[in-house]
């Protein structure tokens, strides 16, 4: 192999951050979610509609943020959607995020056919694409420079958003009362305060996170609309949320990696390693993470009792 | 033993999911600039229009209920299988690999053999999350679901990678997989004798979640798994078997879609068949009868949307959007009794406290307790 | 009201009108008017089910009653819902806390009503202080900083006590404060409660049916029976004998089974048992016992010291973590439920609907399950046969005087005491020489309760060996031959029935007594 420095070189790098900034956004608003005690699966959903919603209005009124607007609308009504669903009338919130799912694969294809007339891909220069930062100051600095320069403005934003997360719900009493809902809802109520309204906040919170996913992904990394287009990123980034056990920077850092292993498997491809065999990663390091996660909460406990009835016994 | 009860409430709920998601879809074809009588009429027409366009709805229909039926069996024991796409796809996979391997054996040995190989690795799939929720308490709605993205990805390693073929996205030497396609009910359509095997599979479902000890024990387990090891009853294994049950209903199903329909493996071998049918399962409560019956609903439906898309060129998305809306109201039928009948139980309760105590009725008094503030804010406990 | 007569110049802080709560199926509270005083400790006593948590959940606006209705300070409470009853300064301390593990002593404590700076901002290090202050101010110790999850039962207490008095709360309400604590962590929180009585004039409601703690700590006491309140009294002029037969009612209940048959070779043996409960902490520290056939071996004691455990543990629902247990002789410490079931084991849980029973399913299927592979009820062990099934459920059905619907009901729809025939129903029919029987009548009604204990009592005449342990002492006092204490997962005194009297055993169940004897 003597092409790895052609593979492990800075565009390596920057297809992770490119690639993993979607995840990241749609994981923020699953970790949310997850947190307020909704197991969400719905997020593949949520961005397709996102996606469609900013193509569109891009197309439309020939302006990228106004396609941003749209797809935050879009976000904030199924967000609403959802949890009338999940959280006023008790439904199963699985049925609902699958049924979601379908929902939106259905409906943006059935739009696209409508209102565009075409099938399958939807790419017109009418369609305005999201700026990219670029700065002649960052762009100097050697490695970091071009490592972090020139990625489209959403990739920024991203950062930001996972800090603003992450201090909203360890930093303001909102993030408490969240997670208390999700963790024991009756200490909440009896505190005063309603659990289910903390998680219609956390659901329409995660509607708006994966719009501005849906948006990157088509006006951002891409500039177009393609049936399905989310591909499988809903489930990453469920992934991710547990992998990261639904802490922000812990969640940021798994998307890091699953897009690095995503970035890594479009290049191994080159000297003819299929990508899919890297695509499966996340899964199963996911599913190795979630059983480490359970046995060593399982056999702390185990040691502990074994331990302390040891000390009676003395 | 259970009184076979049919809950006409829930028969109700379901109609009336039906007319309201049709409804919909009436207004979305009115949207493309159809009437709905030409979009619903070239749906019927598509779908019992000759031999050939039934025989595909049969087809769908059969696809259906039985992954449905995998998913009622694995949920029956409390076991939540959201996995059957990954079974599907590496159960397929396995027939396939039957059929590749023995290309100059006679069909009655290869389509046996090809059955079972599809339901032991289907199964043997299921296996994994099954064993890590008995055995550590691992969800296994979460690694199903991790574990069919890997199962898809590793066919589609094998198709682009080691197994490649000249035609992108299949899988190398299938075309041995001909021949021993199955014989076709009705000529030109996709209905096969898969239909005999298909029936085989819902009647030992149905006979064993009904009518023996085995079904008994795994309700009483999926109901309440503590309870079932309080009487004694073998749960972890029950838990197990129903989902490697469930796998290999789906492995056989993979293995249908090979030698019935498509004659090849290829990497769009199911088309998250299994998610529809584990929904239907879900809002059907897991009974047999009921799944059998939605199964050729949903069927009619997406067959018919085919054809309707093809001679009206209105988008056939809608049977997607109508199924989905009936899921959604579905699953939400529970909710909207409980708000409407809090609301006109409420009504009704008030109402008979006032005839009862005539005089001290007050219309000021009605309308206070039926305040809308505190309707669905029932502090439970 | 019978309060009212002897009012003084004190004035009412809360009052019941007509107070009435219905839970589908029961009356919880039945008329029920009550006026609380300012700064006085009132103590309601009565059974379990009696409907005292109901009453005070409607004071603290979980529950919204059926009619009736509540003043605080004299203001009419319009809506039912925590909020408003904090803002009225009502506090409650849940049996089981409202709590939550993951979050600080401190974030606790302050939660829903955090600190603040500019505006939106959480000041974590101010809730410390506060915490710190609190603690300061009422002398209850904790550390505002330490995990929830990783503190006692008894911190947790406080915390919840704490979190209450940061809220401004003037009137507090404890709902079974003591069942959890050690005896000195209880005597630490009557001293607590003395304090914030006589210092800053709280008012404190207590919930118990410990009567001596009524005795210790309370000002006036209600007492509760069957959702009906049956009296208010002044402490001093009540004695424990009156309030106990306030609380059961009728005398005529008691001590009229009777026992016949000899005692005959051991059947249960536990030798020297450790067990650990769910968050792996001990709870059964070393505790041997024997059952013979022919008789009940009664366990007396407070929940959460042990019994339950115990019991868990010797019909194979929890790992043992040292010792034996044998049954007739074998070693079953390391058998499953079903295993030791097999050894001749049948086993009525304490918690029928979580464990005993399986709700979604009918009456017949919850009746039959355990026995659907035997010989006239399958054929080979495969296929059901459902007209014997039938025929032995509806026989069932009628010995065990089941009364629902038909054997195809739903058992979740039963009310408490037939839901309990259910089970009883189902053990017992397995005529198995050894019975483990926890909590054999709770939430059950008297009727229901009578026929239970009839048919207990016909196991032990036939010589079966039982095992059982309840919180209601006197079932343990009517059913058992012996008695054993447990406290604090020791066993603290044994005893034949007939030679301790009530207050004794209440004595050896609140506490180690082997070195204090003779005090």
């Amino acid at each position: 192999m003597g092409n790895l420095s052609e593979i492990f070189n800075l565009g390596l790098f920057q297809n992770t951050l490119r690639t993993a900034t979607p995840v990241i956004l749609a994981a923020l608003g699953g970790l949310l979610t997850e947190q307020a005690g909704i197991m969400n699966i719905g997020m593949e959903g949520m961005m397709l509609v996102g996606c469609f919603a900013a193509v569109a209005v891009s197309f439309a009124m020939t302006n990228a943020l106004m396609g941003v607007f749209a797809a935050v609308m879009c976000g904030i009504i199924i967000g609403i959607f959802f949890a009338v669903f999940v959280v006023k009338l008790r439904s199963d919130e699985f049925i609902i995020g699958m049924a979601l799912n379908t929902f939106a694969a259905g409906t943006t294809v059935f739009l696209l056919r409508s209102i565009f007339g075409v099938k399958g891909t939807f790419a017109d220069k009418g369609i305005v694409p999201l700026p990219s930062v670029n700065l002649p100051w960052l762009e100097s600095i050697p490695v970091i420079g071009p490592l972090l320069n020139g990625h489209s403005i959403f990739v920024y934003v991203t950062w930001i958003f996972v800090f603003l997360v992450w201090f909203l719900l360890y930093k303001t009493p909102y993030g408490f009362w969240i997670r208390a809902a999700g963790e024991h809802p009756e200490s909440l109520a009896t505190a005063g305060i309603n659990p289910d309204k903390m998680k219609f906040i956390a659901s329409i919170l995660c509607g708006i996170l994966c719009g501005f996913a849906g948006a990157h992904l088509s006006l951002g990394y891409l500039t177009m609309f393609a049936e399905g287009m989310s591909a499988n990123r809903g489930f990453i980034a469920f992934a991710c949320v547990i992998f990261g056990m639904a802490n922000p920077p812990r969640v940021f850092l798994a998307a890091l990696l699953f897009g690095f292993l995503n970035a890594l498997g479009l290049r191994l491809q080159s000297v003819g390693i299929p990508s899919d065999i890297t695509a499966i990663t996340p899964y199963v390091v996911t599913v190795l993470m979630l059983v480490y996660i359970v046995t060593a909460g399982e056999s702390k406990k185990k040691r502990r009792a074994k331990r302390l009835v040891a000390e009676q016994k003395r | 033993m259970n009184k076979f009860k049919i809950d006409y409430s829930y028969i109700l709920s379901l109609f009336i999911s039906i007319v309201v998601a049709l409804f919909i879809g009436a207004l979305l074809i009115m949207v493309t600039g159809h009437s709905p009588g030409e979009g619903y009429g070239a749906m019927i027409e598509g779908v019992f229009g000759n031999s050939r366009v039934f025989g595909n709805t049969v087809a769908k229909s059969m696809n259906l209920c039985l992954t449905a039926l995998a998913m009622a069996v694995a949920a029956k024991a409390g076991m939540f299988n959201v996995g059957g796409e990954g079974q599907l796809y590496l159960g397929g996979l396995a027939a396939t690999m039957v059929g590749v391997l023995m290309s100059s054996a006679s069909p009655t040995i290869v389509i046996p053999l090809a059955i079972i190989a599809g339901a032991i690795v289907g199964g043997a799939f299921a296996w994994i999350p099954a064993w890590l929720r008995v055995k550590f308490n691992v969800s296994e709605v979460i690694t199903t679901i991790m574990l069919n993205s890997a199962a898809i990805f590793f066919c589609k390693y094998l198709i682009n990678g080691p197994l490649k073929s000249t035609e992108k996205g299949v899988l190398a030497a299938t075309e041995n997989v001909f021949v021993f396609k199955l014989a076709k009910l009705i000529p030109a359509s996709n209905l096969t004798t898969a239909l005999f095997y298909s029936a085989v599979i819902a009647l030992l479902v149905w006979y064993v979640m009904g009518k023996t000890t085995l079904g008994l024990e795994m309700k009483v387990t999926g109901e309440n798994p503590k309870f079932s090891e309080f009487v004694g009853l073998k749960k972890d294994k029950l838990m197990i078997w129903s989902m490697i049950a469930s796998g290999a209903i789906c492995g056989v199903v993979g293995m249908m879609e090979v030698y019935g329909i498509q004659g090849r493996f290829t990497e769009n071998i199911s088309n998250e068949f299994y998610f529809d049918g584990m929904l239907l399962a879900m809002i059907m409560n897991y009974n047999p009868f009921g799944i059998i019956a939605m199964s050729f609903f949903f069927g009619t439906l997406k067959i018919g949307a085919y054809a309707m898309e093809l001679s009206t060129g209105i988008s056939g998305e809608i049977s997607q959007i109508i199924f989905a809306v009936i899921i959604f109201l579905m699953a939400a039928q529970g909710g909207f009794k409980q708000f409407f009948g809090d609301a006109f139980g409420k009504f009704k309760a008030k109402r008979y406290k006032a005839e009862e105590t005539d005089s001290r009725f007050s219309m000021e008094e009605l309308s206070d307790d039926m305040g809308l503030d505190d309707l669905g804010s029932k502090g439970e406990e | 009201m019978k309060s009212e007569s002897n009012t003084e110049t004190q004035e009412t802080i809360v009052q019941f009108k007509n107070v009435s709560m219905e839970f589908p199926g029961v009356l919880a509270n039945d008329d029920v008017s009550l006026d609380i005083r300012r700064g006085e400790v009132f103590a309601l006593v009565g059974e379990n089910g009696a409907g005292k948590s109901t009453l005070m959940n409607i004071l603290y606006g979980i529950n919204k009653p059926t009619s009736g209705e509540v003043y605080v300070k004299g203001e009419k409470l319009e809506s039912f819902h925590p909020g408003v009853s904090i803002s009225k300064g009502i506090g409650m301390v849940h049996q089981h806390f409202m709590l939550v593990p993951s979050f600080t002593v401190a974030q606790n404590i302050v939660l829903s009503k955090e600190p603040r700076k500019s505006g939106f901002i959480y000041d974590l290090a101010k809730a410390n202080e506060i915490t710190e202050n609190l603690v300061k101010e009422y002398g209850l110790k904790v550390n505002p900083k330490d995990i929830l999850r990783e503190t006692s039962v008894g911190i947790q207490q406080r915390v919840e006590i704490l979190k209450t008095l940061y809220r401004g709360a003037d009137v507090l309400i404890l709902d079974e404060p003591t069942a959890v604590l050690t005896p000195s962590e209880t005597e630490e929180l009557f001293q607590v409660i003395k304090r914030v009585v006589k210092e800053i004039g709280m008012t404190v409601i207590i919930i118990t049916h410990k009567l001596y703690e009524v005795m210790a700590i309370s000002d006036r006491v209600g007492v509760m029976r069957q959702g009906k309140l049956v009296g208010v009294k002044e402490t001093c002029d009540m004695n424990e004998r009156i309030l106990a037969e306030m609380m059961v009612g009728r005398e005529v209940l008691l001590d009229k089974l009777e026992k016949t048959g000899e005692t005959g070779e051991v059947k249960i043996s536990i030798r020297d048992v450790f067990v650990a409960d769910d968050r792996g902490l001990p709870a059964v520290n070393g505790i041997s016992m024997e059952v013979r056939e022919g008789e009940i071996l009664g366990i007396a004691a407070i929940e959460g010291n042990g019994q339950s455990e115990l019991i868990e543990a010797v019909t194979g629902l929890r790992h043992i973590e040292s010792g034996e247990v044998f049954i007739q002789g074998k070693d079953v410490t390391e058998l499953s439920a079903g295993e030791i079931r097999e050894q001749g084991v049948a086993h009525i849980p304490e918690d029928r609907i979580s464990t005993g029973v399986s709700g979604h399913s009918t009456i017949v299927e919850n009746i039959i399950i355990g026995k659907e592979r035997r010989r006239p009820f399958s054929w080979k062990g495969i296929h059901l046969r459902k007209s014997s099934i039938v025929r032995y459920a509806e026989d069932l059905f009628k010995k065990f005087d089941i009364r629902g619907a038909g054997i195809s009901t739903r058992v979740e729809s039963l009310s408490g005491g037939n839901m309990q025939k259910v089970v009883v129903a189902r053990e017992f029919s397995y005529d198995t020489p050894v019975l483990v029987i926890a909590q054999p009548t709770r939430g059950v009604d008297i009727g229901a309760m009578e026929f239970i204990h009839d048919k207990i009592i016909e196991k032990r005449n036939n010589g079966a060996a039982i095992l059982l342990a309840s919180a209601d002492l006197d079932e343990v006092f009517r059913l058992s031959d012996r008695i054993v204490t447990i406290y604090e997962g020791r066993i603290t005194g044994h005893f034949k029935t007939g030679e301790i009297s009530k207050m004794d055993i209440g004595y050896y169940m609140t506490g180690d007594r082997r070195e204090t004897k003779d005090e």
